[in-house]
């Protein structure tokens, strides 16, 4: 299997996609990548399209590869069914029987991932407990909310404790409350269960606030990977922002010579030598403002990537 | 937070509440092995609406209750007829070889109804998806699930053929000397009960693995099986010799109960009017063979192939 080097160490990862090259046809799914995946939170980031469900597929031995190889927990994945029971899934479409309780499908899934019927049962529980759904277990999914439903089917990729869970959209279907809710659940997982996760997703926000890596797939392309943090480096400003009076401390800034520029509810103050602070300090006390944060501002994954045309090459 | 942290919260002056965190699962995993019994089991449970709801119970119960009641009233019938016309009585009506030819039609239809339970189901809600991601496949899949439909068909075969020898054994002024003379129909009900078993549990497994929809299934179950004996017994009768003998084999409703009346050696007051029986023996089984083999192929390619 392919080491990756990280820092000054090579360790192996828990999943490795070795020139893996996925035709459809004469659609080119993917196209000869190369990538490792780590303990940790990744990042599959790419748009419909991309490859991301082709890779995915690939991993569970799902899908055979037309060339290349991938490496799932040190087996090949296209030969390996029993690794799978080491491995959680999180389908992104509907996936769950209206007629069953969660405790129900939970239970029958462990049994499924080679669980004992007393430890499934267990399992079962413990585990719609963590996902926040111990009370409402016994009920028909049926009667269940989109959220609720969400959290029924990351806890089924949870029930028999893998190695490593893939979730597809985990957050697809949800209104905000519902997606901050998820990713917390997902970090959690990460963080206090010590499972590690492949996070694919559309949406770049998710992955900034959720991931320790990330891997952009663009036409079946690896086209970025790396640590989000360097990809969210701080930027040549600082957000300032302000309960009220925000025009009068903006005018205090400006008589001070600082440029500083409106955003929503905050100010972006150029500059990040310790003089700009001095003077946010000095024109929020002429403003009589009170002051609820003020920080460097980082970038934004969203601000990297040119999505005008199409394409999610780094700026 | 790191995993198996403990944390306790007191919760007042009696007692307090421990949240051990999650735990990792270190006890045993069973493999492939496990998965299909798994499947296997939960299909035993949802072909007899187990754990479910009243409304799920209804229909297999009830065609169980059919068979065995039909069975019940025979044995019923045969005791009278001993007691009232003596042994030549009972020569004269229908017994074990005939049963299966009276109440396939019930067999088929229980078939169509339940068996898509089995299958539809979980390609239409998209639980397919959750099982193939799992250490089994889909051909261990609908093996299991065939198998899981199969062992309950069995059993609704078998059921009514046993309340019918109860009762035959009962009725007899000397049960030990009844037992001793029939005992051979004991592995003919067997054989034959499971024939027909194999043989509705394929084809209504197959036409269930084509749609997602559990009506449409059903539907064209009963309406292959209702189509089919009209249809061919009126042509076969039309045209004489082998090709109505041919014809008459496509009689679906009649492929098991050729076998059937093979395996007790007499012809059943169903088929008795059958072209068909005429043909040989072999051919008979194999015609009978084709139908299981070919459609358990079609539905083992068909999830063979399937990916979420």
């Amino acid at each position: 299997m392919q080491s990756f080097p990280r820092g000054l160490t090579t360790v192996e990862p828990l999943v490795a996609a070795e020139s893996l090259t996925k035709h459809y046809r004469s659609v080119v799914a993917l196209d000869g990548v190369t990538f490792g995946i780590f303990d940790g939170i990744t990042g599959l980031l790419g748009e419909n399209g991309a490859g991301k469900s082709t890779a995915i597929k690939i991993f569970l031995g799902l899908l055979q590869p037309t060339s290349g190889r991938a490496v799932v927990l040190g087996e090949d994945a296209a030969r390996s069914i029993t690794v799978r029971a080491r491995l959680g899934y999180m389908p992104e479409h509907d996936c769950l029987p209206s007629a069953l309780s969660a405790a129900e499908l939970l239970t029958h899934m462990a049994e499924v991932s080679g669980l004992p019927p007393s430890r499934a049962r267990t399992r079962a529980a413990d585990t719609l407990r963590h996902a926040g759904l111990f009370e409402e277990r016994y009920r028909p999914i049926g009667g269940y909310s989109t959220g609720m439903k969400q959290r029924v089917k990351l806890a089924q990729a949870l029930v028999h404790d893998p190695r490593m869970i893939l979730l597809d959209e985990p957050t697809a279907g949800l209104d905000p409350a519902g997606r901050e809710e998820m990713l917390d659940l997902v970090r959690k997982t990460h963080r206090e269960f010590g499972i590690s996760i492949l996070f694919s997703s559309h949406l770049m926000s998710d992955v900034e606030r959720t991931c320790d890596r990330i891997i952009v797939l663009q036409g079946g392309r690896v086209v970025q990977s790396g640590e989000v943090s360097s990809f969210t480096t701080e930027t040549e400003t600082v957000f300032v922002e302000v309960d009220a009076n925000r025009d009068v401390v903006m005018e205090e800034l400006r008589a001070r010579g600082v440029a500083v520029r409106v955003d929503g509810a905050g100010l972006h103050v150029e500059g990040t030598e310790a003089s700009v602070y001095d003077h946010v300090r000095d024109a929020v006390v002429s403003a009589g403002a009170p002051l609820r944060r003020m920080a460097p501002q980082r970038r934004a994954l969203a601000e990297l990537f040119d999505r005008e045309d199409d394409t999610w090459e780094a700026r | 937070m790191v995993p198996h942290e403990e944390s306790a919260v007191v919760a007042d002056a009696q007692g307090t509440v421990f949240d051990i965190g999650y735990q990792r699962y270190d006890g045993p995993r069973e493999g492939r092995g496990r998965a299909r019994f798994a499947v296997f089991k939960n299909g035993v449970r949802t072909a007899l609406g187990l754990g479910r709801g009243v409304r799920a119970k209804i229909l297999p119960w009830a065609f169980i209750i059919l068979l065995a009641g039909i069975a019940f009233i025979m044995a019923l019938v045969a005791g009278a007829a001993l007691r009232f016309g003596g042994p030549e009585a009972v020569e004269q009506l229908p017994s074990h070889s005939d049963f299966y030819g009276i109440a396939s039609i019930f067999f088929f239809v229980f078939a169509a109804v339940v068996a898509p339970e089995l299958l539809c189901p979980d390609r239409r809600d998209g639980v397919i998806n959750l099982y193939l991601v799992r250490p089994l496949t889909g051909a261990d899949y609908v093996l299991a699930r065939w198998g899981a439909f199969l062992f309950v068909s069995l059993g609704v075969a078998w059921l009514p053929q046993f309340v019918l020898l109860a009762g035959l054994v009962m009725g007899n002024p000397d049960p030990v000397a009844y037992v001793r003379a029939n005992w051979l129909d004991i592995p003919r009900i067997l054989l034959s009960g499971a024939a027909l078993a194999a043989y509705t549990t394929t084809i209504s497994m197959m036409v269930a693995g084509f749609t997602t929809r559990r009506a449409y299934a059903s539907v064209f179950m009963v309406g292959l099986f209702i189509v089919s004996t009209p249809f061919t017994t009126g042509l076969a009768q039309e045209i004489e010799g082998l090709g109505g003998q041919w014809i008459s084999m496509f009689n679906l409703s009649n492929i098991p109960v050729h076998v059937n009346d093979l395996i007790f050696g007499e012809v059943s007051s169903v088929t008795s009017v059958a072209p068909a029986r005429e043909l040989p023996a072999w051919l008979l089984v194999a015609w009978y063979g084709l139908w299981v083999l070919l459609p358990g192929g079609v539905l083992l390619e068909r999830y063979r192939r399937l990916t979420p």
